[in-house]
């Protein structure tokens, strides 16, 4: 039984998220024709790849201690920077967007480190004032991209593998490496699990949230800028929920919003899960308004299996 | 490392001189803020201190303040809840659509009750199945949406007759001059302010959501404290909805959402903690206020309705860090 | 009969891209948000029972919430299962070109609905289907002019910012406005984003911000039903022309009340038919016309009884 346990736990080898994207990939495979094909594949890796993206640096901030609400905000700043600055040249406009992902995550960690207000605050803010920066800087229009080019780089692919799934998985691997190797992902964790411990044993703790900040910041905006290549356009409200979805996706991947505890393999599965239950839901046709209870009520089974299996993992429930 | 102590001291000692300036101003300072923004949108803005405005501004006000009393319960008891948007949305249609097939007295209880159900599930699994609180109240703003939307067919609901019905008391009624929804909202804000600070129930709340282990120690059923809130928060959301439904005389499936983040960010802009066992409903209804007449003044001034956005940010985050600072004594923190 | 007749043979002659040519029609539509206002669903099911009465058309309807980036998503996922043509409700005019263009590249048909995308998408798309919004701005012009004698002091309520119908609605009205009826000025325009509790809100500002009202044009029903109930608050109802787009039932009734000037009668199912044939029309390799509107005409008290009470 505790082997059993262990092995549900992740302690073993495998996470329960991927238990959970195995089943739901089998069950799909046998309610559509469609879902297992090379395309459809692609297709869920090509549309997981901008939550999953944001969903990295989002792990690393929570494994931290702290949340990121303003990552769908960032998003959308980025997207409107990245297409509404081409008359400059694409290489600028990608380079502006990509620095104001840093800058505001620079600005959130900072804020959080020196005035000590607790990150969803800091955060909630920011996701209210980035909109509105959006909203100023484009005066509520949209962007389109004259340059077919800009597009076209968010469909390519290098043979049957869309550039845009490429990015992700290589950012994914290496941020797993910088987790796992690194001082800085030992510290992350230290950080998270006790700040007060952290603090005694000599960590910069102010240093290491604010390098999170500006990882997350940075996602989101590499998550806006490829999202933009993808529609070759921009919408001032594009990003809205998605701090949600990432929220809800790293959680799936088992990540402790306590901090302390997650990782980038769980995330991946976190984001897949969610991935592939829209798309094959899609594909079997469910009424959206059914879509929208159902993963309501998997996300709360999936945290009430996850409790069971870490009893003692349940004490705190502040944020 | 050396320049960073030194800047410490240096704001130290201007805090010495000015102790008492700096004390009143941060102990009221969210006050004094608002007052500040009052005076200077009146010099602008003719309109803006007329009694037609202000009274317009509380009215628009009383939803969100409504729903943030009982919200702030749930937060003084250590928890969160993002379901209320959704909440409202589920409640306004079902007030609504149920007036005209059961006639409004039926409309409102079978509203009032399967609100309320909707609040139990969420305290049942935060506070029996101890699950966090963020996670299950996200996951329940879109199930809850899409539950409205299943029950509507996705329609808009309205009510046919709607000069000679009684319902239209609630959003669109006068007793003595002033709006009944302004009238709910204060009557709702003084029973809850005397219950969390004047009864045990109150006390256990606070200590539920300060202290949790001492709490229980103590000998409180901190479960049921936490269900309880959640309660709470759900009636507030069923009284808005009848002042939302009544003003409206009609509803749209999504006509509650993005009101979980206007509620949050009146609470915290008013003070109170996020962390639990801390804050009060006269906090909550200042930083309310403070959001609707800044939104308002902006309008006034002609500024597009986003610019309220940036100011919101800026606001939510020197008010709470203001708040710190005095607490302890120090603008910024110590560590590296 | 005789139309069955004729698509039986077009499916013969287009055998290239259907593998056989007894399999009926495979249409995919992505609709914009349907459940955020009574219209988008009336559509919805109009359009599932128009396809549901033909036999040799199966449906896939899928819904992108509002969301850009999903609605890209379902473009590709129904390029992806090879359905023999797209039908696509924008949620963003611009957005939406490049997802397109793929469909396009890869041989599957896309009629845009409803809600026109930009210029530089026109020539990816085999057709467009929906009411003129440009026009419907304009006729709510020429019935606020003719309301308010020409001259006067309004204010409009504008749908979601960066949605093509507002902004044409919107492009409409001004020019027309300034066009036909330069004494009548329109002072201040906010968006409620097609939401009426948020109309509601928006006028009770503009009525203690102005003193003086005479009109307001909502970009439809639902807002201008919004503003209306403000104004009759605020006991100003009777002197202030309420004209909208998109005749709701509840605008219709308050038409008929009196209380309520004019709007555009549109209704989703014929919306949603038109959308239907002419992607049928495509398939069948008929010549069809780039831009297919539908009739939109304007309804107030002196014709309201031709018109049936819309559903929504």
């Amino acid at each position: 039984m505790i082997n059993m346990n262990d092995f549900l736990k992740g302690s073993g080898f495998i996470q329960p998220i991927w238990i959970f994207v195995i089943v739901i990939t089998v069950f799909f495979s046998f309610m559509s024709e469609y879902f297992l094909s090379v395309g459809n594949l692609s297709n869920i890796l090509v549309q997981t790849s901008t939550i999953g993206l944001i969903a990295l640096g989002m792990t690393y901030v929570m494994i931290n201690g702290n949340i990121d609400l303003s990552v769908g905000a960032v998003l959308g700043l980025a997207a409107s920077l990245s297409v509404g600055l081409q008359d400059y040249g694409i290489t600028i406009a990608v380079i502006a967007a990509l620095a104001s992902g840093l800058v505001l995550g620079a600005i959130n960690g900072l804020i959080v480190w020196k005035t000590g207000v607790n990150a969803f605050i800091v955060t909630l803010g920011a996701m209210i004032g980035v909109r509105g920066l959006i909203f100023v800087y484009t005066e509520e229009q949209s962007f389109y991209a004259t340059n077919f080019a800009f597009s076209d780089f968010g469909t390519a692919s290098i043979g049957p593998f869309p550039v845009l799934a490429i990015i992700f998985l290589i950012c994914t691997l290496v941020m797993h490496l910088v987790l796992k190797k690194t001082g800085h992902g030992r510290n992350t964790f230290a950080v998270g699990g006790n700040p007060e411990a952290a603090l005694d044993a000599g960590i910069r703790i102010g240093r290491h949230m604010m390098i999170n900040f500006i990882i997350v910041g940075f996602f989101a905006a590499l998550a806006g800028v490829l999202l933009a290549t993808q529609m070759g356009a921009a919408t001032p409200n594009l990003g809205r929920d998605y701090e949600l979805w990432t929220i809800t996706a790293v959680v799936l991947g088992g990540t402790k919003l306590t901090g302390g505890y997650g990782s980038i393999t769980g995330t991946l599965g976190g984001v897949l899960a969610i991935g592939i239950l829209r798309n094959g839901m899609n594909l079997m046709q469910v009424p959206a308004f059914y879509v929208l209870v159902i993963l309501g009520v998997i996300l709360i089974s999936v945290l009430i299996i996850d409790q069971r299996l870490n009893v003692h993992a349940s004490k705190g429930v502040s944020i | 490392m050396a320049s960073i102590e030194q800047g410490k001291q240096a704001i130290m000692l201007s805090k010495k001189h000015k102790a008492g300036l700096l004390n009143f101003l941060s102990a009221q300072g969210i006050l004094v803020f608002f007052l500040i923004c009052m005076f200077a949108f009146s010099l602008f803005s003719e309109q803006f201190l007329s009694q037609s405005n202000i009274m317009t501004v509380v009215r628009q006000a009383s939803i969100i303040g409504i729903i943030a009393v009982g919200v702030t319960v749930v937060i003084i008891g250590g928890n969160l809840d993002l379901s209320v948007g959704s909440m409202l949305s589920f409640s306004t249609v079902l007030v609504v659509d149920l007036h005209d097939k059961i006639g409004p007295a039926g409309a409102i209880i079978l509203m009032f009750v399967l609100t309320l159900i909707i609040g139990a599930v969420n305290g049942f699994l935060i506070g029996f199945m101890r699950l966090n609180s963020l996670i299950v109240t996200l996951a329940m703003l879109s199930a809850i949406q899409g539950l409205v939307l299943i029950y509507s067919g996705g329609k808009n609901v309205d009510i046919a007759n709607q000069s000679d019905t009684w319902f239209a008391f609630f959003g669109r009624g006068y007793v003595l001059g002033i709006a009944v929804p302004v009238i709910l909202f204060a009557i709702l804000a003084i029973i809850v302010q005397v219950v969390m600070s004047h009864t045990s129930y109150g006390r256990r709340i606070f200590a539920v959501g300060g202290n949790p282990a001492a709490a229980v120690y103590s000998g409180i059923r901190k479960n049921w404290c936490v269900f309880s809130t959640y309660l709470i928060s759900a009636f507030c959301v069923s009284c808005a909805a009848l002042v939302l439904g009544s003003r409206v005389m009609g509803s749209q499936n999504n006509v509650g959402q993005g009101y979980e983040l206007l509620v949050l960010a009146g609470i915290i802009l008013g003070g109170t903690s996020l962390l639990g066992g801390a804050g009060s409903i006269w906090k909550t209804i200042i930083g309310v206020l403070i959001l609707g007449f800044i939104q308002n003044g902006l309008l006034l001034l002609g500024y597009p309705y986003y610019t309220q956005w940036l100011v919101t940010w800026v606001i939510i985050i020197l008010a709470v860090w203001l708040d710190l600072a005095n607490k302890r004594k120090r603008l910024f923190t110590t560590h590296s | 009969m005789l139309k069955n007749a004729a698509i039986a043979t077009s499916v013969f002659m287009v055998t290239t891209t259907i593998a056989h040519a007894e399999d009926p029609y495979r249409i995919g539509i992505t609709q914009n948000n349907v459940g955020v206002d009574s219209y988008q669903t009336t559509y919805e099911s109009a359009f599932e029972q128009a396809a549901d009465e033909l036999d040799n058309v199966e449906v896939v309807v899928l819904d992108a919430g509002g969301d850009v980036a999903r609605q890209i998503g379902q473009v590709r996922n129904l390029i992806q299962q090879r359905v023999d043509a797209i039908i696509i409700w924008p949620t963003n005019g611009q957005a939406v070109i490049p997802v397109i263009r793929q469909a396009h590249n890869a041989g599957i048909p896309v009629v845009v609905t409803n809600s026109k995308i930009a210029e530089a998408g026109l020539e990816y798309i085999a057709a467009f289907s929906g009411p003129d919004n440009v026009q419907q701005g304009a006729s709510s012009a020429e019935m606020m002019c003719d309301a308010l004698d020409g001259e006067g002091q309004i204010v409009q309520i504008a749908g979601q910012p960066g949605y093509t119908t507002a902004m044409e609605r919107s492009q409409g009205f001004e020019e027309r406005l300034a066009e036909a009826c330069p004494g009548v000025e329109l002072v201040e325009t906010q968006p409620a984003d097609w939401n009426r509790e948020k109309a509601q809100r928006v006028m009770e500002n503009f009525l203690t911000k102005y003193d003086d009202i005479d009109g307001v044009y909502a970009g439809d029903d639902n807002m201008g039903v919004g503003a209306l109930n403000a104004a009759k608050s605020a006991d100003r109802a009777e002197e202030i022309v309420f004209i909208g787009a998109t005749n709701f039932a509840v605008g219709y009734e308050a038409i008929e009340r009196g209380e309520y000037y004019g709007s555009i009668y549109q209704s989703p199912v014929d919306d949603a038919e038109a959308a239907l044939q002419t992607a049928l029309d495509v398939l069948s390799g008929e010549e069809v016309p780039k831009m297919n509107f539908f009739e939109t005409p304007k309804i107030t008290a002196d014709n309201l009884a031709e018109f049936e009470k819309p559903v929504f």
